[in-house]
């Protein structure tokens, strides 16, 4: 049997005498899409940084990939991260960044690579075949800071992917983006799921951006866990009014998933 | 009448100075922390300050001038800005405010203990005027170990510089490699710091990156133009300065900005030619 790609038992995580996170049971099994979801501060860019050892104190076990974070040695973990790709929320994209958007597409295969290594021919054609699949190969030497806010997405995307993950760990790939942006990210991502099978698990608080092939969904609030299953089930619109206000209702069609006002048909 | 063998280490010494603060310029203005320079300028002369109390002088106090800049280098490498939910740019304005302290409570102590301060004082603003080739061969192996280090690990730098976070993510043992160039900073800035002064310093490694930026793509173009920039910077400002009989170290820093503002000017005269 496969080991799941995220087992997490009883993590607590605390920061200045708060807890943030407290997750009695999580597992995303291999080679599936998971969603994370919940509304702002429930804990979810948490529990992914808790997965890549990026939370420095917490409490349980937090197993990635079959390894347990909490027993690994700094260069394990650094082994460990060169399996897992990651799009983070906030991206740097200040005016004096240099950078084409090549470059940062090759710093996914920078840890691949290893210290006291120049890229291989083979690394630069890795780097060059997801420029390409993402289609940002007329961009690739236009600096990164001068990008829209989508293509600067795709740029990031595209760098997790050229790690060649095993897991692939999303917080909010949509943020910031226009619908049309947004759609094209999520196909983006069922895409890359279907052809490579990574397992995937997404953080997000829109249920608009939950991929159709994602057929689990983990809802977090203030910091725990409150409901998991299938987003039909997970997403009904007693659970969403409570969370989110009244007035809203829940409209699941063709695998994907949106809150509507109240009466939102008519309007 | 311009006596070239009296004058050629001040030059050699004001290129390599721009050269050097120009390439790892580039990195520190590309993860927008140009306060670093100033920091361990400072931290370095508070070691220099210390160690003349303690009776070194001259040359000799370069020891506790690289001894100061490499513990700042390291508390600011070591210092996980994570695990402190502190911004570099916040830790580096507390360690420049406590080796500023530092080195004016150690000047003051010279003035109350009756110790004679003219050697940290021409600290404060340099002696490119005194440079000689003892001083040109130290700043060059300090700048070959930078450049040596650069090219080690520049895709790792690389990655650094577009976020130290994402590249610790990506399996980048980030925090060694910064801590590594941190300490190289360090002993580059200390080494040119007893030439070129303080103020000086910090337009270099501000102002040629900076410039670089404006007008080239990509990593090492970046590196190589910021280099090059640093140098004419130093070279070309001692050169001015020499004809006009103006102070040297003033006219390299004048020399620094009006490249950043002419290139800056070219990269806008660029888009707008490429609107229309």
């Amino acid at each position: 049997m496969t080991s799941p790609a995220v087992e997490i038992r009883n993590l607590t995580v605390h920061a200045a005498r708060r807890c943030l996170l407290e997750v009695e049971c999580l597992q995303v099994p291999a080679r599936q899409i998971a969603a994370i979801m919940g509304p702002n501060g429930a804990g979810k860019t948490t529990l992914l940084r808790a997965c890549l050892g990026l939370v420095t104190s917490f409490q349980g076990q937090v197993r990635v990939l079959d390894c347990n974070i909490a027993r690994l040695s700094a260069r394990a973990l650094a082994q460990l991260r060169c399996r897992v790709g990651y799009v983070p929320q906030l991206l740097p994209t200040h005016g004096e960044l240099p950078l084409t958007v090549r470059e940062v597409v090759a710093i996914g295969r920078t840890g691949r690579a290893g210290l006291f290594r120049s890229f291989s021919k083979t690394d630069w054609q890795c780097v060059d075949e997801w420029i390409d699949r993402l289609g940002l190969a007329a961009l690739s030497n236009r600096a990164f800071s001068e990008i829209s806010g989508g293509e600067q997405r795709k740029t990031i995307l595209a760098r997790a992917m050229a790690q060649q993950p095993e897991l692939l760990l999303l917080d909010e790939p949509a943020a910031n983006l226009d619908i049309g942006w947004r759609e094209r990210i999520i196909d983006i991502i069922q895409t890359l799921h279907a052809e490579t099978s990574i397992s995937v698990v997404l953080v997000c608080h829109e249920l608009e951006v939950i991929p159709s092939s994602c057929r689990r969904v983990f809802l977090l609030d203030h910091g725990r866990m409150i409901a998991s299953g299938s987003p039909e089930s997970v997403f009904t619109d007693g659970r969403v009014a409570a969370l989110y206000g009244a007035g809203l209702r829940v409209m699941h069609e063709g695998g994907r998933h949106a809150v509507l006002p109240q009466g939102g048909e008519h309007v | 009448m311009f006596d070239l063998v009296f004058w050629l280490p001040v030059m050699a010494g004001g290129a390599l100075a721009g050269a050097s603060s120009g390439l790892l310029g580039t990195f520190i203005v590309g993860m927008r922390i140009p306060f670093l320079g100033v920091c361990v300028a400072h931290a370095a002369l508070a070691g220099a300050v210390f160690g003349s109390l303690c009776g070194l002088e001259g040359q000799a106090l370069l020891i506790p001038a690289l001894g100061g800049s490499i513990l700042t280098a390291l508390a600011l490498g070591l210092l996980d800005p994570q695990r402190f939910q502190l911004d570099d740019n916040v830790v580096l304005s507390f360690l420049f405010s406590a080796t500023m302290g530092l080195a004016f409570l150690g000047i003051g102590l010279h003035g109350i203990l009756g110790r004679n301060d003219n050697d940290v004082r021409s600290l404060l603003w340099g002696s490119l005027s005194f440079c000689r080739w003892r001083d040109v061969g130290l700043m060059l192996a300090a700048g070959g170990a930078l450049l040596f280090y650069v090219i080690v690990f520049f895709k790792e730098l690389r990655a650094i510089m577009f976020s130290r976070a994402d590249a610790a993510a990506a399996g980048i043992r980030a925090n060694a490699v910064w801590t590594g160039f941190l300490v190289l900073v360090a002993v580059v800035l200390t080494v040119n710091f007893q030439t070129v002064g303080g103020l000086m310093i910090y337009s270099l490694i501000s102002n040629p990156a900076a410039a670089a930026f404006q007008l080239v793509k990509g990593c090492r173009r970046a590196l190589a133009l910021a280099a090059i920039f640093g140098a004419a910077s130093g070279l070309g400002g001692f050169l001015i300065s020499a004809v006009t009989d103006l102070p040297s170290g003033a006219v390299i820093v004048l020399v620094s900005s009006t490249l950043l503002a002419v290139a800056a000017v070219l990269r806008r005269l660029y888009w707008a030619g490429r609107r229309f």
